[in-house]
């Protein structure tokens, strides 16, 4: 919200006095040794889930990250479940765990994960849990003949649901529009209880108006000017993600860290910080390693705009 | 008998000449009656003589004799004046203004008799109103505090950042006086423009060291404005149409020669212009700043005055109707000014002073957020000067400062339900004892010396969180509460302030002066961010945040060059250690934050640097040139795994380059070059995707371990006085001039600061994510610029 509010105040003042000037450079950078990387972000959605082991790359290497091969992955519940995760023979990097019977979904709400990855004789471990997630009551189609943040004759979407009572739920919101995720770092959209972060007090009510309205996509056309956000035809699938406190934390991390609007944006914008990790090496002295692991409950509803 | 007589005359006539007596009284100007601060009334004969202070009282004990007083102040005829010397005496004096000539005098600087009077003053620096309005200026409006970035020691990270660093001090550690009362955002539109209107000031007078005892608070500088009083003899009416903001100031007498009143107002109107060509301005959306500056003061008898002052400041960044964001300053001052008697003047100040800022957002009662925030404080302030003779000039007073914070009043509305996210008020008070003492011990050393001592208590009600021990660097969670009733002391601290100045006349022309001082700040200005801004909160010292403490060491040489001290030159070092200094944990939630004292982290500061300083100040051509060798640096556990690192404001060179030429009677020119190293920053070493998103990593765990490309910049301006006589060859009565700038001549895109990102595009399954490196300037091309200033 915080960060959202400054942007849009920042792009006030830009477009209305000055013009600041932005520039594409290539600055020299320090070297560094290639560190691990666990990506860890499994879901009960009834399909495969994978966990990616990746090295980190030179800043301005814009290729793929090398995959690591080799690793032993498994994840064991707080009931004393493991489930293994097998590296695909075609995908290095890429370990598997499938469903064994049909219609099998990973994990349990409530109960804890632990993650454990062996490479190269070291072992790193991680601790989450799958926490709760609340349906998503509806979604509704806003046509808007004229409005401050979108173009005339726009329809934007904006999707219905309620934190569940009781303080201390987090979550991610995810949009798919036409098949596609909106993934831009401006489009994370993440909420405490039914706010923004823990101090709100924000608990067991509506999410508050700029989390509901996070599924809409700010698209620029080739001019520069926006669009509407969504078109009749389009369809809008919200999934809502059950994340811990702590992936929250690293989110909005992520989110300060990448979502760079630039212009005077950046008056406000914080430098440049490492952002935080729950997987560590059991020995402390050895290699380190950076990613993330979160087990998350899925709730989903999709809608398709119609014309006004 | 007959030599019982003689002898008794001579006696008493010897017994009369041990008898002491005090000339006193006010110096003000000759054409408005404005009080005039810091001039010198020397006394011929003894060598020795007094400096007004800030309401221009001056008093000046010597034995019984005939003496020759020079009064003199810098732009002003000197006076001299015979006085015999018989009892106690009260002497106002007014000084006329120099007439403008083409061989200017001096205007910048102290007058000559200035350094024999007392003039310990170091690491100080006095503009006037005279040479502020002739420097290129940001499209064309004088600026107080860009002005004072001129002078060596003094930077700011870059345009667009609301504040200035003072030999390498962050933004938040100057003391901002405006008549006595703190200011808390100097800046308007971010840093562009001060909150300051030089129609409204009258001296300006910069603090880097020394700060005398009856100053505390904060620990790099003092910035003391004061303000006109007002013309006390006519009407006046000054005023400026400029390209961004118009002003109109009107003072004149309440009560000719006993009273007088001024009320200046700025408003700028960039978005009146821009309203046709910005759908946005058209539907209620504002984007405008303001601000309104009032002095009343009327002198009840000869001993008494009393003065009220009043500044109110807003900048409007609104959408429409019921969304934006605003900030601004309000103060009020009410002082009185009482002689007991002739050596002892007494001031009282009462000062309220606020700050808050606004944001909020939502289009109907349903659905909204509102979030303000604030600091608000109300001091007592009494302060005795008593001039125990030529040569000690004693003062000693005391403050008292009552805090009240609203770190966030924060409320949001959502599908009608209503949430109060607020945090709690919080309530402190300072209370501090001062004692200070200028004594000139012979004609060639002078000290100054004092003790402060402050008080500092976290009042409640109020609630308190401890938090845990953690791996310094890591947020730190709260383990416990602890509730306070209304008035009880949650946490208190006490902290003596010594003060010394020495200085040294080598020889009539040259002196050497040192200082040291201990300073110490109980409120903290917490901005995480590249350049400081509106939203940056200041938070007071807790049972987690300790006060800052800062231990600074000048040593200077200055000499005066030339016939007619025609140039000045100093060379000045510093040294300055600080601890309890706050910085951030990488990601730390600085807003609306409950537990932010555990995203702080605590550490210790050093700067030091090296001041060298030429100015020629009379002549066709006058100017400066200054150049700063500097390094300020922190180190705190948990950031750049302990080892010490540069701060956010750290720039190793400061050249600056000032120079004002009079072509002829009507047209002047004047200009200004800067250049600075580029400030620290942090780079990344490496990448990684997390979830379809670009992280930029720094395997290394460094903080601030690259520079920015350097900064610099040249201003040229010209100013077209107004014709003196009218077509019919009459004298005109009114003044006024043209003012033409152009600001960043060779269009230079100086860089704020270089960010990393990918590049923004939609990215499906199997694209491949570029990072890109962008370097942005605020301000990357020449800015021209008119404005006209009239004054009748």
């Amino acid at each position: 919200m915080k960060i959202y509010s400054q942007i849009l105040v920042a792009l006030l003042i830009a477009s209305v006095v000055f013009t600041s000037c932005e520039e594409v450079i290539n600055p020299d950078l320090q070297e560094a040794d290639a560190e691990l990387v666990v990506e860890a972000w499994l879901n009960n959605k009834p399909e495969d889930q994978v966990i990616n082991l990746m090295m980190t790359q030179p800043y301005f290497e814009s290729t793929t990250p090398p995959g690591v091969s080799g690793a032993v992955v498994t994840v064991q519940d707080s009931e004393g479940e493991v489930m293994n995760f097998v590296e695909d023979v075609d995908q290095k990097g890429n370990y598997r765990w499938s469903p064994s019977i049909p219609g099998e979904t990973f994990g349990i709400i409530g109960r804890g994960y632990a993650l454990t990855v062996s490479y190269k004789g070291e072992t790193f471990e991680s601790v989450s849990y799958m926490g709760r997630v609340p349906v998503i009551d509806s979604i509704s189609v806003i046509f808007e003949e004229s409005s401050p943040f979108y173009p005339a004759n726009s329809y934007s979407c904006e999707f219905w649901a309620n934190d569940l009572p009781g303080s201390g739920d987090a979550y991610w919101i995810k949009t798919i529009k036409n098949d596609t995720l909106l993934n831009k770092p401006s489009e994370i959209s993440l909420a405490f209880d039914a706010g923004f972060s823990q101090g709100g007090n924000f608990d067991g009510i509506a999410f508050l108006p700029p989390i509901r309205t996070s599924v809409n996509p700010f698209n620029e056309d080739a001019d520069g000017n926006l669009v509407s956000p969504y078109l009749p035809a389009d369809s809008i699938y919200v999934e809502i993600h059950s994340i811990t406190y702590e992936t929250f934390t690293y989110l909005n991390q992520v989110v300060v860290q990448t979502n760079r609007p630039g212009g005077f944006g950046e008056l406000f914008s914080s430098p440049l910080s490492n952002v935080s990790t729950n997987i560590f090496n059991v020995n402390p002295k050895g290699s380190k390693v950076v990613g993330f692991f979160n087990v998350a409950a899925v709730s989903g509803l999709g809608k398709k705009v119609k014309e006004n | 008998m007959r030599l019982l007589t003689f002898l008794l005359c001579i006696a008493s006539l010897t017994s009369q000449a041990q008898v002491k007596h005090t000339i006193s009284g006010y110096v003000k100007d000759a054409s408005n009656g404005e009080a005039l601060i810091g001039a010198t009334v020397f006394v011929k004969e003894t060598g020795g003589g007094g400096v007004t202070n800030v309401y221009g009282f001056y008093s000046v004990t010597v034995p019984a004799a005939t003496y020759t007083l020079e009064v003199s102040y810098v732009g002003y005829e000197k006076i001299v004046q015979q006085v015999s010397l018989e009892k106690d005496i009260r002497l106002d004096i007014e000084l006329k203004q120099v007439a403008e000539q083409l061989e200017e005098l001096i205007i910048i600087g102290e007058d000559e008799n200035a350094d024999k009077v007392q003039s310990i003053e170091m690491s100080t620096n006095k503009l006037s109103i005279a040479t502020i309005r002739k420097i290129p200026a940001f499209l064309g409006e004088v600026d107080v505090v860009k002005s004072l970035q001129l002078l060596p020691g003094i930077s700011t990270v870059g345009e667009g950042a609301s504040g200035f660093n003072v030999r390498g001090g962050s933004v938040g550690q100057n003391l901002i006086l405006l008549d006595e009362a703190p200011v808390y955002n100097s800046s308007h539109l971010l840093g562009f423009f001060s909150v300051f209107n030089p129609d409204a000031v009258k001296d300006t007078k910069l603090y880097k060291g020394a700060i005398p005892s009856r100053y505390g608070g904060r620990l790099s500088s003092l910035l003391d404005v004061r303000m006109k009083e007002g013309n006390i003899k006519k009407f006046e009416v000054n005023g400026g149409v400029g390209t961004i903001f118009s002003r109109l100031a009107i003072e004149g007498p309440i009560v000719k020669n006993k009273g007088s009143f001024i009320v200046a107002g700025r408003r700028s109107y960039i978005d009146v212009l821009a309203r046709p060509f910005v759908p946005l301005l058209q539907e209620g959306g504002a984007l405008n700043f303001y601000d309104l500056t009032m002095k009343a003061n009327y002198n009840l008898n000869e001993r008494n005055r009393v003065y009220l002052s009043g500044f109110f400041g807003r900048d409007n960044f609104l959408f429409d109707n019921n969304q934006g964001f605003s900030w601004g300053n309000k103060t009020a001052t009410l002082r009185w000014n009482h002689i007991y008697s002739k050596r002892l003047f007494a001031n009282v100040t009462g000062v309220y002073s606020s700050y808050d800022y606004q944001l909020q957002f939502g289009e109907d009662n349903i659905n909204n957020f509102k979030w303000n925030s604030s600091i608000s404080n109300y001091i007592f302030k009494p302060e005795l000067s008593y001039f125990i003779d030529t040569n000690n000039e004693l003062n000693f007073g005391g403050e008292l400062i009552s805090y009240s914070f609203e770190p966030a009043n924060a409320v949001g509305t959502s599908n009608g339900d209503v949430v109060d996210a607020s945090l709690a008020r919080k309530y402190n008070r300072e209370s501090s004892l001062y004692i200070g003492n200028s004594q000139k011990i012979s004609s060639v050393i002078a000290l100054e010396y004092g003790l402060r001592y402050s008080y500092f208590q976290y009042l409640g009600e109020g609630t308190t969180y401890t938090y845990n021990d953690t791996i310094p660097g890591v947020r730190k969670t709260p383990v416990s509460e602890k509730n306070y009733e209304k008035g009880e002391t949650i946490a208190s601290y006490g902290n003596w302030q010594p003060r010394f100045s020495l200085k040294v006349q080598v020889s009539e022309q040259s002196s050497l002066k040192t200082s040291y001082n201990r300073m110490v700040q109980y409120l903290h200005l917490i901005s995480n961010t590249t350049a400081s801004n509106p939203l940056d909160v200041w938070t007071p010292t807790s049972n987690n945040i300790k006060p800052e403490l800062a231990d600074q060491f000048t040593l200077g040489y200055f000499k005066n060059i030339g016939k007619d001290n025609q140039w000045e030159a100093s060379m000045e070092g510093y040294l300055r250690y600080t601890d309890n200094q706050i910085d951030y944990i990488d990601g730390a939630d600085i807003l609306i934050n409950k537990f932010l004292e555990g995203d702080l982290l605590s550490g210790k500061g050093r700067a030091y640097g090296l001041e060298f300083y030429l100015q020629r100040k009379t002549g066709r051509f006058t100017g400066w040139v200054s150049y700063t060798l500097g390094r300020t640096e922190l180190q705190v556990e948990g950031i750049n795994k302990g080892s010490w690192y540069p701060a956010r404001y750290d720039q190793r060179h400061n050249f600056k380059l000032a120079g004002f030429y009079n072509i002829n009677k009507r047209w002047s020119v004047s200009g200004d070059f800067i250049f600075t190293t580029g400030t620290p920053t942090t780079f990344p070493t490496s990448r990684y995707i997390s979830q379809g998103i670009l992280i930029p990593y720094n395997a290394n765990d460094s903080r601030n371990n690259v520079r920015i490309p350097s900064y610099n910049r040249l201003d040229l301006s010209a100013r077209l006085e107004g014709r003196t006589v009218k077509r019919n060859g009459k004298p005109r009565k009114n003044t006024d001039y043209w003012v033409f700038s152009l600001y960043n001549v060779y269009a230079r895109k100086n860089p704020f600061s270089i960010y990393f990102t990918q590049l923004d595009k939609r990215y499906v399954n199997g694209d491949l994510l570029q990072s890109q490196a962008v370097q942005l300037s605020i301000i990357g091309s020449i800015v021209p610029s008119v404005s006209y200033n009239f004054k009748f």
